[in-house]
């Protein structure tokens, strides 16, 4: 169907060269549609991507012996240098394993929850929905950066009703202690999208027919039934969808941290690696420079592509079965 | 269906018309100064000073100098946000050529700054202005014997207390040394007071220059750096919070969060380290507590220092790389660092010796009618030297990173000393500069 | 099924479910009527959850009135003044807004929604055109296109940004809007819902009607097709809206000039200050800076959810 243009009007005479002349203008048009999009698509994505690539094979330094230098800094080529570095960096390391417990908890905590409340809103157990449906998206208009600011006042012992309330009830909680504060950022990010996620699966449930549940309802199906044998199985590709796009989401983790890290000087330079990398570009971290801030980039996406590739991988053996 | 669509068409043709009309006149560059063909030289000075409320703004002083200057013309533009985020921009507008012809450098970035090729030699224009300003920050601006700039305030550290929140816990004078200290501020702790802050976000400021007080951590020896940030002043600094930490008789709250805001406030903290310009801030923090009681003393003999200080903070304004007025710049910068009491209320202590700085009224009330700029004076002059290598924001970062783990117990403040001393090493070696062993 | 007609039965179907909760609950049969100790936990449970999600922005917006010291004493919960010092407390603050972002605030917010919405507008275009000529186009080396742009939906996006910075820089183009607009109106998302919706809702035989008319592929385009598409345009135009409002790492490298930052990285520069302390200031910065993607999306509501429901079905 797609190939329309191409398959469906060779007919008749001269089908041959018809044929070649429409698959031409195909070709033709096609590019034409596709031209401006692939422009700016090369030179967002695939000229930085190369220029990530030749960068990291170079480190900035002095020139000119002396103490000082000679004062200027020029790209020396270091072949794997940058590579090895940060493969070999602990604090690399250390950072990827941060944002992947962050992922693993706080993706499957959002998706679900926003699912959960999909499902309580489209069920016939609350009438009026529409004041539930805005305020849980609400906070997605606010940007990251923002929301961080907010939260780390409300987790701020001095400003927080919240810490001041519990205190009072006798619970004296830290949002910043070294345990917990990968919990509170999660929870920025899970305050910030949970609602956008509700309202992907709202639509998709929306959408299901509704004779479905009349049929369902004839066979003296529960409300729980319905939603667990129609509803669910339908919001299905949204869901993994979402989640993919989550995943992909946390692991360039980095306002959060970034906005905390303003009120808690724990949280290190190079907490994520994408606070590593913009830290790295700008000489807090040492080596530093763009060649080795490229290549933990470079390490950081292909991490990242190992594992959407192997999320597929099981969504698809979880499909087949 | 149709309505929308035209609807919708007519919203998105009006958003595009507005924003390409203004994406147009988008870009506003600092440009370095062209000499336009009335002979008019304009001068573009980017800074980070507080510039708030009550203080004498940077743009009027510039316009002071603008109405007597019509051949020079001054634009200042003030830089929010980190001094590294700073640095970074002023590297890629130096790369770019647009970058200003003046900007703020603190005297721990120099080096870093020059080795990055920023910097333009203008020692030439400096000579004449040297007998306006103290000998050290002069020499601070300086690399290799050329200098870059001129210097515009200092950062010695001072030690500000609540006198009177002191009486009270019976400890008559700031103690002077090291043991004394701690007894008296276990002393005050068990009254629920603390005399001393342990600060994890200025710790790369503030410990090293405590340590350096009594010795500084980089010498240039032939063309090698030797680097040692584990000086005997480094360990009584480590050893002195250590025990404040152990004995819970020092608050930890980060410098720049509400909690330490809150501590003055609620009365807890009643003294502290402080760079001298921190006054005014210190004051907004306080929100006026003890108001009248607190006081400025010089540091005692805490950390091996034998009574002398050493800097926290403090900047040079440098001339950059592209600037193709350096001597009109040089002219105008030595002109303002020695608009002595405008500096004073950005909360500066400026590093000119043309006039002497008055304590600002307001201040006089705060600090009980205390000459505090007397105070910041002496203890300029008591500061130890202390050479900054390139490359030392890492080895701040580093420094708190590591000192925010000693606040929580589960570091010791000697580990923030042996880690500047790795990652000061890492970041010469990896700037391709030669350490010696 | 068309697209248009796809949406339009899941607006009748939103609207039928509507209608069924609101009027005719009670007539539903009795296996499905909730009990009323059901209805009661449901409707509590989802309070508690709206107000996890409404109470930091009603903070905010008490917080916006306070001075520094009313900030840390006193009650979080409620205004420290009375009601009757409420708008002179808040005249206080916003000039004090102003103040501290050296008048530039609005400048920022209108920054921000410049770089939001043009680079939402041209992406929303350049998307669909690229996804029609995917969907409908055998051209060669398409299927090598859609594996590569797809390839970087999946890619950490900002890892990019510092590889951008300096391409652009190079192009002399950093510190300028370009340097936003034109990262932000590439999303291989939109790409992926351009396609998407091209894909099912632009009937073959209407195009074919179009080409024996005599059309040429523009005009079929611009006039047919787009017309098609507008419910998923706005759909994918409020992605890109938002993902450019929120976006904070690229202005960070990119913007250095005050009079262009957008409004994110102006407030994130007043906290990073150390001697800022008006966070009440700085509290109704925030709630300003975010009320026109709030009116933009709550006058859009209708248009975007019908184009989610398309893509959520589709996705």
């Amino acid at each position: 169907m797609s190939a329309m243009h191409t398959a469906n009007r060779g007919t008749g005479r001269g089908a041959g060269s018809r044929r070649s002349q429409a698959a031409k203008r195909a070709n033709r048009t096609g590019w034409a549609f596709m031209a401006p999009f692939g422009l700016l698509f090369a030179l967002v994505f695939i000229l930085p991507i190369l220029w990530a690539v030749y960068s990291s094979f170079f480190r900035q330094v002095t020139v000119g012996g002396g103490a000082y230098g000679g004062g200027e800094l020029v790209d020396k080529f270091v072949g794997l240098q940058n590579f090895r570095y940060v493969v070999t960096s602990q604090a690399f390391w250390a950072g990827t394993g941060r944002v992947l417990l962050y992922t693993l908890i706080q993706v499957p905590v959002m998706i679900v929850a926003a699912l959960v409340l999909a499902m309580l809103l489209d069920s016939f157990i609350v009438k009026r929905v529409t004041g539930f449906r805005l305020g849980y998206f609400l906070p997605y208009a606010i940007p990251g950066v923002v929301a961080s600011i907010i939260w780390v006042f409300l987790y701020n012992g001095q400003i927080s009703p919240i810490v001041k309330g519990l205190s009072a009830l006798g619970v004296n909680v830290d949002f910043f202690a070294d345990n917990i504060v990968i919990a509170s950022m999660a929870n920025i990010t899970t305050w910030t999208f949970t609602g956008y996620n509700m309202l992907i699966f709202l639509a998709a449930l929306q959408a299901i027919p509704h004779d479905l549940y009349e049929a369902a309802r004839i066979d003296g199906a529960s409300g729980l039934q319905i939603a667990w044998h129609i509803k669910l199985p339908n919001v299905r590709a949204a869901a993994l969808l979402a989640m993919l796009l989550s995943i992909v989401g946390t692991i360039q983790l980095f306002n959060e941290p970034q906005v905390m890290a303003i009120s808690d000087p724990s949280i290190s330079k190079s907490y994520t690696p994408m606070m590593m990398a913009l830290n790295t570009s700008q000489g807090t971290l040492t080596p530093g420079g763009d060649g080795p801030a490229s290549a933990i980039a470079i390490v950081m996406a292909l991490i990242a592509g190992v594992l959407a590739a192997v999320y597929a991988l099981v969504e698809r053996k979880v499909n087949d079965r | 269906m149709m309505s929308f669509n035209k609807r919708l068409l007519a919203a998105m043709a009006a958003v595009s018309a507005l924003s390409m009309g203004l994406a147009g006149c988008g870009s506003s560059p600092n440009d370095a100064s062209e000499g336009s063909s009335d002979g008019v030289v304009t001068i573009t000075y980017m800074h980070r000073l507080p510039d708030s409320e009550g203080m004498t703004l940077v743009d009027d002083i510039v316009a002071k100098w603008n109405k007597e200057h019509p051949d020079i013309q001054i634009k200042a533009t003030k830089f929010d946000g980190k001094a590294a985020e700073m640095i970074k921009k002023l590297e890629t507008d130096v790369k770019s050529g647009e970058a200003p012809d003046l900007a703020q450098v603190g005297y721990a970035e120099l080096p870093e700054v020059f080795t990055k090729g920023m910097l333009q030699d203008v020692s030439e224009y400096a000579e004449q202005y040297k007998d306006h300003y103290a000998s050290g920050p002069y020499g601070l601006v300086q690399v290799d014997g050329k200098a870059y700039g001129l210097p515009q305030d200092t950062g010695p550290l001072v030690y500000f207390y609540n006198k009177a929140e002191f009486a009270k816990l019976g400890i008559t004078e700031v103690p002077k040394t090291a043991s004394e200290f701690i007894d008296a501020a276990g002393k005050a702790a068990a009254a629920g007071k603390y005399i001393m802050s342990y600060q994890s976000d200025e710790a790369g400021n503030m410990l090293s220059g405590l340590a350096g007080a009594s010795g500084g951590w980089y010498r240039v020896k032939g063309d090698s750096w030797v680097v040692d940030t584990e000086t005997d002043g480094s360990a009584a600094v480590a050893d002195f919070y250590q025990q404040l930490l152990d004995a819970k008789a020092v608050t930890t709250n980060p410098r720049w969060d509400p909690s330490f805001d809150a501590s003055i406030k609620d009365g807890k903290l009643i003294g502290t380290v402080a760079a001298a310009w921190e006054a005014p801030l210190f004051m907004t923090s306080s929100g006026g507590t003890g108001s009248g009681e607190w006081q400025v003393a010089q540091l005692g003999d805490w950390f091996g220092n034998a009574g002398k200080t050493g800097p926290d903070g403090g900047s040079a304004v440098a001339v950059l790389k592209n600037s193709k007025h350096p001597k009109e710049a040089m002219e105008f910068l030595d002109w303002f660092n020695t608009q002595v009491p405008d500096l004073v209320s950005q909360g500066l202590v400026p590093a000119a010796v043309t006039e002497d700085a008055e304590t600002p009224t307001e201040w006089a009330e705060f600090f009980g009618d205390q000459d505090i700029m007397k105070e910041f004076k002496d203890a300029n002059n008591n500061m130890g030297g202390f050479t900054y290598m390139p490359g030392f924001s890492a080895v701040v970062a580093t420094m708190n990173e590591t000192a925010a783990k000693a606040s929580d117990g589960s570091g010791k403040v000697a580990d923030v000393f042996s880690e500047a001393q790795k990652t000061s090493v890492d970041t010469l070696r990896n700037l391709g500069l030669s350490v010696a062993d | 099924m068309s697209r248009t007609d796809e949406s339009r039965a899941a607006a009748r179907a939103r609207r039928k479910a509507d209608r069924i909760r609101e009027s005719h609950a009670d007539d539903l049969p009795r296996s499905l009527q909730p009990s009323m100790a059901v209805r009661v936990v449901t409707v509590a449970a989802l309070t508690i959850v709206l107000i996890y999600f409404l109470f930091p922005i009603y903070w905010a917006i008490i917080a916006s009135t306070k001075t520094p010291s009313q900030m840390t004493s006193g009650n979080g919960m409620w205004f420290s003044v009375g009601l009757a010092d409420l708008p002179g407390a808040v005249a206080a603050n916003y000039a004090k807004l102003l103040g501290w972002t050296r008048g530039q605030f609005w400048r920022w917010v209108l920054n921000s929604l410049l770089y939001s919405g043009i680079s939402a507008l041209i992406g929303t275009l350049v998307a669909v055109m690229a996804g029609y000529a995917t969907a409908k186009f055998d051209f060669r080396g398409r299927n090598a296109a859609i594996a590569v742009i797809m390839g970087c939906m999946l890619m950490p996006a900002a890892l990019l940004t510092i590889p951008q910075y300096s391409i652009f820089h190079a192009m002399h183009l950093t510190n300028t809007m370009l340097s936003i607009i034109i990262p932000c109106c590439v999303s291989p998302f939109g790409f992926f819902l351009g396609r998407v919706y091209a894909q099912t809702s632009v009937p073959d035989e209407l195009i074919e009607a179009a080409h024996i008319d005599g059309a040429g592929e523009a005009r079929i385009f611009f006039t047919i097709v787009l017309r098609i598409l507008a419910p998923a345009m706005v759909t994918i135009f409020l992605f890109l809206f938002v993902a450019t409002w929120n976006n904070f790492l690229l202005p960070l490298m990119m913007i250095s000039s005050d009079s262009l930052k957008p409004v994110t990285l102006g407030l994130y520069g007043m906290v990073s200050l150390a001697t800022f302390t008006d966070r009440g200031a700085l509290m109704m910065g925030a709630l300003l800076g975010v009320l026109p993607v709030i009116i933009l999306f709550l006058g859009l509501q209708r248009y975007w959810q019908a184009g989610l429901a398309a893509g959520a079905v589709k996705g």
